[in-house]
């Protein structure tokens, strides 16, 4: 009891260090904040990562004590969030990518700029419209919207923190829960929670506030359900497997497609149960992994009867026309063949590869033991896990036109790697406690002075061993940070480029238009959404806002101003240029160029590198 | 402490799904009117972020009260916020395919969404026996 007690005072002091060492990383996450900056690393605090890994290296041995298992998951929680909000603290319009076209969409509902209701949907044939609803982007949308409603701020701030703050919460309880369901051991489970963070495309779509990274918090739960429901015929898990499901299908199609495999597949596992095995059930557990295969390759050539611009097609040119070397790089890595260091590799794919040895090693141990539905699960997940890395295989090899980059099914293959990754650990780290447990026993049995010496000198092994562990661990987790967030990446969004756009918001009566490159489309979508009809940046893909702007900066005459402003149905016409993304040259030979046109400098920035030119339709 | 905590957030929890004379679902009401005369009168971040948090704390229990009932209560509170979280998303998707979120709709789909989660709290506790 005393020695209890004397390890309890340990963890409490252990968790204090951390709790400071927590407090003290997202303190200097915040000093990195920056206006101007490509990638998180160019700006982070130098104390910010050895912090970090100190807090890493204290979390994971204050998970190797007694701890109950909601105050271990609490503090893997706090600890999600933090490394799941670099770029929305870092930057100050986040990430600049994906998610500021999203939150443009958003922005559009949050201010009420678009038409209302279903007549803001004008469907040119009845699928288009349906495709159009169904889209994630909506119910991101609508829930930002919501949410940031009841808290009264700006919707820029509920978007930014949407996804880290609910994948850091909700992805390592998720996981912990499938493993759990997997294992049955609550050490493995508490380990897997932490160490999904050792896989890096995981940790960037929990760090981007996308439809896909809720697609995938969803999908983890109908994966969670699914399994569970191999050994339970509760009504309850069937509701939330369907439930979870449909939510993974309106946040994103993949998510949508694959929660439907997964489905599929653990009906044909529930027959093969029934069954007890029999040959049928054997013939229709393979039927269904290889229809769960095609099931998301052949949605995406099926996706044209509702949205005509996709055009997935199945194709044998790649094959043909890539290097061999080429061919076979793509089959093992992928896109990581292209330009990614050893170590980003290295860092990619351990994670995944330790979770594939440890599914092939568990379905033969397991087989034939006192539970046979822990088997199957493992199994189950085991052929899901297979199915994924199949459907990247098809997907890059054997299709174009896709709407979607399928290293996001990598994602998917991580979310399933996750709880195998924490059974490695887990067994890693219980074969020291068990150590730790007999020296231990023998040093308290035993009267003999040197044997007890000896012994003692054990337990100190044991203890010396799981210090390692953690830092080892702590060292994985906080090192795998380098590959998910990008070393390499366009100049973000920055704070001038920010102030130039809410300058012309705030003065400009009537509606504008603004003729920018793809940076400022985003910067705008920050500010006042895409395509509003008051404040009109053109879409990203827009053939139209590109030329204009191409014009303007070849040929910078009020002509294309005045016919952008007739396009638009606005009053006037901004044209913003931007020295860092343009080039100094290119950006000086503007500004001449423009010395001799009727255009007004309506805004400079303080620092020099951006100006705004206007004009006015005086028709 | 350590011991009193758990037991003091499970007689909250309880007090909360048993939702006696409907208490914590007018509370949960009151809270919809908080943050709707928050959002067009005093704009207060404080404000909202009591009302935010009363409101996921009512709903949250409700959900995970009636489908978590056999897990841990920290896994139970966490999966009902999930649902709470996901509801309010469906709700608010409904209403700005329909029409709009504006102020009015959006009150609106947090009445909806407390309701339903209040009426399911009470079914599926009647169903579970656990109904008084």
């Amino acid at each position: 009891m005393a020695f209890s007690n004397e390890s309890s005072r340990w963890l409490h002091f252990v968790e204090a260090l951390y709790t400071i060492a927590l407090c003290a990383s997202f303190w200097l996450l915040l000093l990195s904040r920056t206006g101007e900056a490509q990638t998180v690393w160019q700006v982070l605090h130098p104390a910010f990562l050895p912090t970090l890994f100190v807090a890493t290296f204290l979390l994971f041995i204050s998970l190797f004590g007694s701890a109950g298992t909601s105050r271990k998951l609490f503090f893997i929680i706090l600890y999600s969030i933090l490394i799941h909000s670099f770029f929305s603290i870092v930057f100050p319009a986040g990430d600049s990518s994906g998610q500021q076209m999203i939150l443009g969409r958003t922005r559009r509902v949050f201010d009420n700029t678009i038409l209302h209701g279903l007549s803001g949907w004008p469907p040119r044939t009845i699928q288009l419209f349906l495709f159009n609803v169904f889209r994630g982007v909506n119910l991101q949308a609508g829930l930002t919207t919501v949410l940031a409603r009841t808290l009264s701020v700006d919707v820029l701030y509920v978007h930014l923190f949407l996804v880290p703050i609910l994948w850091g919460t909700f992805v390592p309880i998720g996981s912990f829960l499938l493993t759990r369901e997997v294992s049955g051991n609550k050490t493995a489970a508490t380990l897997a929670s932490l160490l999904i963070s050792t896989l890096p495309f995981s940790t960037y779509f929990g760090a981007i506030s996308v439809p896909n990274s809720l697609g995938f918090i969803f999908l983890l739960y109908s994966l969670y359900f699914i399994t569970k429901s191999l050994s339970s015929a509760d009504s309850k898990t069937y509701f939330l497997i369907l439930t979870f499901s449909f939510f993974s299908f309106l946040a994103h199609f993949l998510t949508g497609i694959m929660s439907l495999s997964f489905l599929l597949l653990a009906l044909a596992f529930k027959t093969y149960k029934n069954e007890k095995g029999s040959l049928t059930s054997k013939i229709q557990v393979i039927g269904s992994v290889l229809v769960c295969m095609g099931l998301l390759p052949v949605s995406f050539v099926y996706m044209r009867f509702f949205d005509s611009t996709t055009y997935g097609v199945f194709t044998l040119e790649k094959l043909s026309e890539l290097p061999h070397e080429e061919i076979v790089g793509l089959f093992f890595l992928g896109d990581l063949i292209y330009g990614f260091d050893l170590k980003t590799i290295f860092l990619m794919i351990v994670g995944p590869t330790l979770a594939f040895i440890c599914m092939i090693y568990l379905a033969f141990k397991e087989k034939g033991k006192a539970k046979p539905e822990r088997h199957l699960k493992i199994l189950f997940l085991f052929m899901a896990y297979l199915v994924v890395l199949a459907d990247y295989r098809i997907l890059k090899l054997f299709m174009e036109g896709l709407p979607i980059n399928s290293e996001r099914l990598w994602v998917i293959r991580d979310l399933i790697a996750a709880p195998f990754v924490g059974y490695s650990i887990g067994a890693l780290v219980s074969a020291i406690g068990s150590l730790k447990a007999a020296s231990r026993t023998a040093a308290v049995s035993s009267t003999n002075k040197t044997f007890k010496v000896s012994t003692r000198g054990a337990i100190g092994v044991a203890l010396f061993l799981n210090l390692i562990v953690a830092a080892v661990l702590g060292g994985w987790v906080t090192f795998s940070l380098t590959a998910a967030y990008p070393q390499v990446a366009p100049l973000q969004t920055t704070w001038y480029e920010l102030e130039a756009a809410r300058h012309i918001e705030e003065n400009t009566d009537e509606g504008y238009v603004v003729i920018g490159d793809l940076w400022t489309i985003y910067t705008g979508e920050v500010v006042v959404g895409i395509n509003n009809p008051n404040a009109y940046y053109f879409q990203e893909n827009s053939v139209l806002g590109h030329d204009l702007f191409a014009n303007m900066s070849r040929d910078p005459s009020p002509q294309w101003m005045l016919s952008a402003t007739n396009l638009t149905k606005t009053q006037v016409a901004y044209f913003i240029i931007t020295e860092p993304r343009l080039g100094a040259e290119e950006f000086n030979n503007i500004v001449t160029r423009i010395q001799t046109q009727p255009l007004t400098l309506f805004y400079t920035s303080q620092n020099e590198k951006l100006r705004v030119y206007s004009y006015r339709d005086s028709t | 402490m350590a011991v009193t905590s758990p037991f003091v957030f499970h007689k909250i929890e309880e007090l909360i799904a048993e939702d006696s004379k409907h208490v914590f679902t007018l509370i949960s009401y009151l809270t919809i009117i908080l943050a709707y005369i928050n959002l067009n009168t005093v704009h207060l971040f404080l404000v909202g972020l009591i009302a935010f948090t009363m409101y996921f704390v009512t709903i949250g229990t409700f959900l995970g009260r009636a489908f978590f009932s056999e897990e841990e209560a920290f896994f139970r509170f966490a999966l009902g916020i999930l649902l709470s979280i996901m509801l309010l998303g469906l709700v608010g998707w409904l209403v700005m395919i329909i029409y709009d979120l504006e102020t009015a709709p959006f009150a609106l789909v947090l009445l909806v969404t407390t309701t339903v989660s209040s009426v399911l709290n009470r079914r599926m506790r009647r169903r579970n026996g656990v109904f008084k």
